[in-house]
C-alpha cells in the first residue's frame, strides 16, 4: 500500500474519531447544563399518564331481575387549541348539538388567540352529553371533511373538538322506587357517591376498588392494565310491579284525600323484606340536578324511614299486644267505659267522640278504638314499667336498623327522664305523645303477624360480587310477644275488622286491621284539626304473607283514618294478592273451589 | 512449510493489513447482527405494544357499548313501557274477582330470583407478550442449548395477544 493513500486512511480516522469525540461530549455537556433537570421533567410529561380506572358502579336489580339502576354512556365534551383552525364551525356545531352551551362561549374557547395567551389549551365545555349528539356531531366531523376534499380547503374543520366517554348513572325505570334508591352524584366526578336509599347505603359496595395505574407511552413499556374488582350488584326485595302500584295507588289517594304527602310500605312479615315503598314528594334520579327543587329545606328524602310522626290509634296494636302477652287481659276481658274520661293527674283523657261507650270487651274496645279503655290498659292493668318495656322490646326508641340511608328515629321518653310525666303513659297507649317512623310501626307490628318474631326490616335480598351472590339472611331482632298473643290478636283485630264493615276488607280475604287517626302537635299543644291518618293491616289473617303501613298526612275530605286511609288499604290489598298471587282463603284454603 | 509462510508474507506487507481488516469486517457484521436483531425485537415488542394498547381501548369501547345497550334495554323493557305496550295490545289489568287459580304442581311462581353471574372482564393470566418478546438473547441461547442438550423443551404456552 503506498504511503499518501496511507495517509488518507490516517486523515480520515482522525476525523471520524473527534467528530464521534464532540457527539459524545455534547451528550455529556447536555445532561449537565442548567436546563437538564427542567428538560427531564419535561420528557417525564411524554412518558404517560397517571390515571385512576373507575371500576364500573353495581348494578341494581329487583327482585325479579329488572334493572333499577344501571350505567350508560355520557360523553366529555372539550375543545383542544392545539388542533383548532375553524372557531366558527366549531363554535357553531357546539352551538347547534349542545343546549348547555351557546354560540358566543364555544366560540371564545375556540378562538385561537386564547391558545397563544392562555397556557391551558384544554377546555371542558360539556360533560355527560348523550350518545346521540356525539354520533351526530361524528357525522357532521365526516361531512365537513368530505366537504374540505371536494373544494380543496381548509374550511369548514372541526378538528380540536374533542369528546371522550365516561360511564354515568341511568335508572331506566325513571321515578319508580326513586325514594328507595336514592341516587348518584355522578356530575360531581372525583367525588361522585351514592346519596339516600341504596345508593348511598351500599356505597362501599357498588363503587367497587378504583385504581391508580401510568399508561405508558413507550409501547416497550406497556404493560396488561391489573384487575379492578367491579361495583357489587344488588338484587333488592323491592317488586317493580308492586312498587308502581303503590305510587300509582299514593298518588291518586293524596289527590282523592287531600293530603299533602303520603307514605306505603309493603313487607313480607316473615323475613322482614320490603315488598315496596312509596313516599312522596319523589323525582325521576335521571335528572337528579332537580333534587333541591323537589326536597326543598328539610324535606325528608324518603317519608317511610325519614320522618317521625305521632301515629294515633293503630299503635293501640301494641298496647293491646303487650297486656295480652303480659296475661293481665284477653279478648274478652271487659272494661267499662262509664264516663267516657279516663283521669290521670287530674287531666282527662276522651274518647275519639267524646263519648261513654259502658261496657266493653277488649275486641271492642280496639274495634271503637276507645282512648279511654286503652289507657285503662296502660296505667291500670300494665303500668309503666311493663309497659314501657314491652315498648322497648318492639323496638321503639331506636333505629329499626333498615338498610337505607337516612333513618329518623325519635328516642322514647322513658318513666326515667326528667320530661317524662304519667299522662305520657296514658296518651303513650293509644299513639299520642310518642314519635314514630312508619318503618317502626311497620317493624313492630310484623311481630304480630309473624308468631310474634320481629324481624330486621330490610331492602336488599341479596349481593352478587363475581360469580357469588351473597343472600341476606332474614334476622329476628326480638319476640317480644309470644306466638300465642300473636295469633289471639291476629284474629281479634280480624273479627274486629268484620264486625265494623270496614271499608279495608277486601272480599275473599280475611284480613288483620287497625285505623289510627292521630292528632298533630304543635308547639301550642294539639290546637288544629289537622290530621295524620293511618292504617296497618295484615293477611291473609291465617298465614300472614304481607302487612302494610298506609299514612296519609293532614288530609282534608276527612280527618278519620278510617274514612282515608282504609279505602286506600283496600284498594292496595285488592290488587297487591294479585301480583303476589295469592289466591282467595276459600281456594287456598280448599274449603271451596 | 511454515518458512514459506513468512517469506510470502515479508514479500507482500500488504497481506497483514487485509487480514486485519478482514477481522474488523468480521467483528462489524457481529455487531450489525447483534444490532439487528435488537432492532427487530424491539421493533415487534413495540408493535406488540400498540396492539395491546388498541385492543384495551377496543375493550373500553366494547365495555361501553355493553353498557349502552344493557340501558336501552332496560328503557324499552320498564314497566311503564311494558304497560302501555300491553294496553295498546288489548291487555287489561285483572279483575280479582274473575281471577282463577290452578294449582300446577312444581311451580313456584314466588321461587327466589337465581340472577345468571355479572359480566366480569376476564383476563388472560398467561402473559399477553409473547415469551420471544421478553427473553434477551443470552437467555435465548442458553434455552437453545438446553434444548439441544435434551431434546425437550416445555410445552408451548405462549397466548396470543
Amino acid at each position: 500500500m503506498n504511503p499518501p493513500f496511507y495517509r488518507r486512511y490516517i486523515i480520515i480516522t482522525i476525523i471520524c474519531t473527534i467528530l464521534a469525540t464532540a457527539v459524545v461530549i455534547q451528550m455529556i455537556r447536555i445532561n449537565y447544563t442548567p436546563y437538564a433537570k427542567d428538560l427531564i421533567a419535561v420528557s417525564a410529561n411524554y412518558q404517560g399518564i397517571q390515571t385512576t380506572i373507575i371500576p364500573p358502579r353495581g348494578t341494581i336489580y329487583d327482585r325479579s331481575g329488572h334493572i333499577l339502576a344501571t350505567n350508560k354512556i355520557g360523553y366529555e365534551v372539550a375543545i383542544d387549541l392545539k388542533f383548532v383552525s375553524d372557531p366558527e364551525s366549531i363554535a357553531s356545531a357546539v352551538a347547534d348539538h349542545i343546549n348547555t352551551v351557546d354560540y358566543a362561549t364555544a366560540f371564545e374557547i375556540a378562538n385561537k388567540e386564547k391558545m397563544e395567551s392562555d397556557e391551558n389549551r384544554y377546555f371542558v365545555i360539556a360533560s355527560y352529553v348523550s350518545e346521540e349528539k356525539i354520533t351526530a356531531l361524528e357525522e357532521l366531523k365526516e361531512t365537513y371533511k368530505a366537504k374540505r376534499i371536494e373544494t380543496n380547503s381548509a374550511f369548514p374543520n372541526l378538528n380540536g373538538l374533542a369528546w371522550t366517554p365516561m360511564q354515568q348513572r341511568a335508572y331506566p325505570e325513571g321515578s319508580l322506587g326513586a325514594n328507595v334508591l336514592g341516587f348518584y352524584n355522578y356530575f360531581s366526578r372525583e367525588s361522585a357517591q351514592g346519596v339516600h336509599g341504596v345508593e348511598e347505603a351500599y356505597n362501599h359496595l357498588l363503587t367497587g376498588l378504583p385504581q391508580k395505574v401510568f399508561l405508558p407511552n413507550d409501547p416497550n413499556l406497556v404493560e396488561t392494565l391489573p384487575e379492578i374488582e367491579p361495583g357489587s350488584d344488588l338484587v333488592l326485595t323491592i317488586d317493580r310491579e308492586i312498587q308502581m302500584m303503590l305510587e300509582e295507588t299514593l298518588t291518586e289517594a293524596i289527590a282523592w284525600s287531600g293530603a299533602e304527602n303520603g307514605t306505603i310500605i309493603v313487607a313480607d312479615p316473615e323475613t322482614g323484606e320490603i315488598l315496596g315503598m312509596a313516599s312522596t314528594p319523589s323525582f325521576d334520579p335521571n335528572h337528579y340536578e332537580e333534587y333541591l327543587n323537589t326536597f326543598p329545606g328539610n324535606t325528608p328524602f324518603n317519608r317511610a324511614i325519614g320522618t317521625t310522626y305521632e301515629p294515633g290509634s293503630v299503635f293501640k296494636v301494641i298496647t293491646m299486644g303487650a297486656v295480652f302477652d303480659s296475661g293481665l287481659a284477653e279478648p274478652n276481658t271487659v272494661y267499662n267505659d262509664a264516663s267516657g274520661v279516663f283521669w290521670v293527674d287530674g287531666l282527662p283523657i276522651y274518647n275519639w267522640d267524646g263519648g261513654a261507650w259502658g261496657e266493653q270487651t277488649m275486641l271492642g274496645c280496639m274495634q271503637h278504638s276507645l282512648n279511654v279503655c286503652l289507657a285503662h290498659v296502660a296505667v291500670d292493668l300494665l303500668g309503666q314499667d311493663l309497659f314501657y318495656d314491652y315498648l322497648q322490646a318492639f323496638g321503639f326508641g331506636r333505629s329499626t336498623g333498615i338498610d337505607l340511608s337516612g333513618e329518623a328515629n325519635f328516642p322514647l321518653r322513658l318513666p326515667s327522664d326528667n320530661q317524662w310525666v304519667k299522662l305520657d303513659l296514658a296518651t303513650n297507649s293509644f299513639g299520642q305523645g310518642i314519635a314514630v317512623t312508619p318503618i317502626q310501626m311497620v317493624m313492630a307490628i310484623s311481630a304480630i303477624a309473624n308468631d310474634g318474631k320481629m324481624m330486621t326490616p330490610h331492602v336488599v335480598k341479596s349481593v352478587v360480587n363475581g360469580e357469588e351472590p351473597i343472600p341476606y339472611t332474614p334476622q329476628v331482632i326480638s319476640s317480644p310477644v309470644s306466638s300465642e298473643t300473636a295469633h289471639t290478636l291476629t284474629e281479634m283485630l280480624t273479627i274486629s275488622l268484620e264486625e265494623e264493615a270496614s271499608s279495608a276488607l277486601v272480599e275473599g280475604y280475611r284480613i288483620a286491621g287497625k285505623t289510627g287517626t292521630g292528632e298533630i302537635p304543635t308547639e301550642f299543644g294539639y290546637t288544629t284539626n289537622q290530621t295524620n291518618a293511618s292504617f296497618v293491616g295484615w293477611g291473609p289473617s291465617d298465614d300472614p304473607k304481607f302487612i302494610v303501613y298506609i299514612w296519609l298526612e293532614k288530609p282534608t275530605i276527612s280527618q278519620w283514618g278510617s274514612e282515608v286511609a282504609a279505602p286506600v288499604f283496600h284498594d292496595v290489598v285488592e290488587q297487591l294478592v294479585v301480583l303476589m298471587r295469592i289466591p282467595p282463603d276459600n281456594v287456598r284454603l280448599g274449603s271451596n273451589q | 512449510m511454515k518458512k514459506n509462510i513468512l517469506q510470502a508474507y515479508k514479500q507482500a506487507p500488504w497481506r497483514v493489513q487485509l487480514q486485519y481488516i478482514g477481522l474488523f469486517l468480521l467483528g462489524l457484521v457481529l455487531v450489525s447482527a447483534i444490532m439487528g436483531v435488537y432492532l427487530s425485537i424491539s421493533s415487534q415488542a413495540a408493535t406488540t405494544g400498540r396492539r395491546i394498547q388498541a385492543l384495551e381501548n377496543n375493550m373500553d369501547e366494547i365495555n361501553n357499548e355493553i353498557a349502552a345497550l344493557t340501558t336501552t334495554l332496560a328503557e324499552k323493557t320498564a314497566i311503564k313501557v311494558m304497560q302501555t305496550k300491553a294496553e295498546a295490545m288489548g291487555f287489561r289489568t285483572m279483575d280479582v274477582n274473575r281471577a282463577l287459580y290452578l294449582e300446577i304442581p312444581g311451580i313456584n311462581p314466588n321461587a327466589d330470583l337465581v340472577l345468571a353471574p355479572p359480566r366480569v372482564n376476564v383476563l388472560v393470566e398467561a402473559p399477553i407478550l409473547r415469551e420471544a418478546y421478553r427473553t434477551t438473547l443470552w437467555d435465548w441461547f442458553i434455552e437453545q442449548i438446553r434444548f439441544a442438550s435434551t431434546g425437550f423443551s416445555q410445552d408451548d404456552q405462549e397466548v396470543s395477544p
